[in-house]
């Protein structure tokens, strides 16, 4: 364990240059950073330096982007304050009590499977709340999407996945209730399919009373549909076995 | 790396230049864009965008892909403005750092495309490729002046990764080095950066 920390640690750079390899391995480091101060405090500094990197590749953009851009500003609505953006002390405390009434609006407003929805997500957010800060703030943002959908399906093997889809967000969550259980040699994994790549999109927490813990999913591009697989404990970086579900996320 | 005269280097607006007295003028703009102010919208436009096309362009390459990004970036500046939180860094790295995934997700997600095949045959993007840049020469000078402060494997992993949109794995593959040398390498040349250019960690 320790030696995974250190590990953990050295991967600053890495991350503030986008460079890890998998969603997987920055979604890890991501929920290291949540709770690593000294690294959240090193990333900030070093991101500084990729700023200035940044403005040291200064061009002139084309001339026709600017008529572009302001084409696409006057007709793009604006997205509201997170209902975490001002800093507060009880930094744990504030993060829940805004959380929580946001999730519930949005799920309201979503209007389907709301009540399966939101207990699930309860359920993983008591139990895995010091871990899952970050991604619960990102599950929030989701949520309040404006075009945040819901879709349910049932699952080759049983049960039933819920999907919750933000195209504008570029991320969906998915949690899954009543799925066949799994010996530890396996896991459920999820993926992004498109017919020109498909990537992996995180592997479905070990189900508690039948449910999973909400798994986010980030960088989706039009076209993409969502599959899970059964795959070796771990995960494989394509799938090798035959979906047990596919959905189209039509964006 | 090449010598640079200074003379050749035209003089940077003092507004363009970020984290020397600008900044909380840009972290200002950010809030208003965040009512609605489609003027200071502007206004950001003026002092990011250059930035923004000019990293994109480096990653991406393409130049119409490369437009689209940015135009995908400044309208995702302006959507999610509320979302900046000036406690977790700057305007300007809020925005380049969107700007760059944006970057990064186009080059992963399109196949390898012929232009990238070659790309990997040869590598190491040249440093100093922005010859026509209209701006922040300053800054150019110093992160120039900084990355030649480095070991050549920092140097050119931080590049191949930061302009070359690389992963680290691919980065090791590039310089023939193991995962871990390049992890610890790209982390203490960003380190030694930070140093040199004496931003506040």
């Amino acid at each position: 364990m320790k030696l995974l920390r250190h590990d953990l640690h050295l991967l600053s750079g890495v991350y503030v240059l986008d460079a890890m390899d998998s969603d997987l391995e920055r979604d890890r480091y991501q929920r290291h950073l949540a709770r690593c101060q000294s690294c959240s405090a090193e990333v900030r500094g070093l991101r500084e330096v990729t700023t200035r990197m940044a403005m040291a590749a200064a061009l002139q953009p084309p001339s026709a982007l600017h008529g572009k851009v302001l084409a696409d500003v006057r007709r793009t609505r604006q997205l509201p304050p997170a209902a975490d953006a001002q800093p507060r002390p009880g930094r744990w405390r504030g993060r829940l009590s805004g959380w929580l009434p946001r999730l519930a609006l949005a799920v309201a407003t979503a209007g389907v499977a709301a009540a399966v929805v939101l207990g699930i997500i309860l359920v993983g957010t008591q139990h895995r709340l010091s871990i899952a800060q970050a991604e619960n703030h990102a599950i929030a943002q989701v949520l309040a999407a404006p075009d945040a959908r819901v879709l349910t399906r049932p699952t080759s093997a049983g049960g039933t996945a819920t999907i919750i889809v933000s195209p504008s967000e570029r991320e969906l969550i998915v949690t899954t209730a009543g799925l066949r259980a799994l010996p530890a040699s396996q896991v459920y994994q999820a993926w992004l399919i498109n017919p020109r790549r498909t990537r992996p999109a995180g592997l479905l927490p070990a189900p508690a009373g039948g449910k999973t813990r909400p798994l986010l999913a980030t960088g989706l591009l039009p076209g993409d549909q969502l599959g899970l697989t059964i795959e070796p404990a771990g995960g494989t970086a394509k799938p090798t076995t035959t979906p047990i579900l596919v959905i189209p996320l039509r964006a | 790396m090449m010598a640079m005269d200074p003379r050749d280097i035209p003089r940077a607006q003092p507004e363009a230049v970020p984290g020397r007295g600008g900044e909380p003028d840009l972290d200002g703009l950010l809030a208003q864009v965040a009512r609605g102010d489609e003027a200071a919208f502007e206004a950001v436009y003026g002092r990011l965008a250059g930035a923004a096309y000019g990293l994109i362009r480096k990653v991406v390459r393409d130049p119409a892909q490369s437009e689209e990004v940015a135009q995908e970036v400044l309208l995702e500046v302006w959507r999610t403005a509320s979302r900046f939180d000036p406690a977790k860094g700057s305007a300007a790295t809020w925005v380049m750092t969107i700007a760059h995934r944006r970057a990064i997700d186009r080059v992963r997600s399109v196949t390898a495309t012929a232009a990238r095949d070659h790309l990997v045959a040869e590598p190491a993007p040249a440093s100093d490729e922005v010859a026509e840049a209209v701006e922040a020469s300053l800054d150019r000078e110093r992160v120039r002046h900084c990355l030649d402060g480095l070991t050549e494997l920092q140097r050119e992993s931080i590049t191949l990764a930061y302009y070359g949109g690389y992963s680290y794995r691919q980065v090791a593959g590039l310089l023939g080095a193991t995962l871990s040398s390049i992890k610890t390498r790209i982390r203490d040349g960003l380190i030694r950066m930070r140093d040199c250019l004496g931003v506040s960690g």
